[in-house]
């Protein structure tokens, strides 16, 4: 699992059946002391946790599609955790 | 997920019994602008996408996971078309 910052949206009417309702938003993924360290990404938010400028954890590979009730979804990426502070 | 755009279809008529009646589509891979990457795909359509589409393309064992492309050999699929997107916020403004 990794920090990133959503720094936008991605608008898809037409997308496959499991991603119904499903946000898209854009990740910039950041290290631990919030700097940029690579491209953006394109995460699924299922659980409708983040909006612009929030901090979340996401997670990659299959796991992703984990972060579904169905546990099946053409994701590589999925929101996991909206982050509140870092300690 | 990555950004690509639609290139071009591709056509084959011998091909794995799983893949009959898929779409293969060829994709350039782009960042979020647009701006093309270098790579490319070939994806399995999921969502009747065209030549010139922006469109969001899944890749590796996640492929697998839509009602069209399920127990299928790929490792590419486009699971949705781009209407818009909008970069609302930067790093920058928040440090």
């Amino acid at each position: 699992m990794k920090l990133g910052i959503v720094i936008g949206v991605v608008w898809a009417t037409k997308k496959t059946a499991e991603l119904k309702g499903c946000r898209l938003s854009i990740v910039q993924p950041v290290s631990s002391d919030m700097k940029e360290n690579d491209l953006p990404l394109v995460a699924a938010d299922p659980l409708n946790l983040a909006t612009g400028g929030d901090t979340v954890v996401y997670v990659t590979s299959t796991d992703a599609t984990q972060a579904f009730d169905s546990g099946f979804a053409p994701v590589n990426a999925s929101i996991v955790e909206l982050v509140e502070r870092i300690d | 997920m990555i950004f690509a755009k639609v290139v071009g279809t591709v056509v084959s008529t011998q091909k794995d019994q799983n893949l009959n009646g898929k779409k293969l589509l060829l994709c350039k891979e782009v960042d979020h602008r647009g701006n093309p990457l270098g790579t490319y795909h070939v994806a399995v359509d999921a969502v009747q996408a065209g030549e010139g589409c922006f469109v969001l393309l899944s890749y590796g064992s996640s492929a697998r996971m839509t009602e069209i492309t399920k127990n299928a050999p790929i490792d590419a699929v486009i699971m949705a078309i781009i209407d818009d997107l909008q970069i609302t916020h930067t790093l920058q403004g928040r440090q």
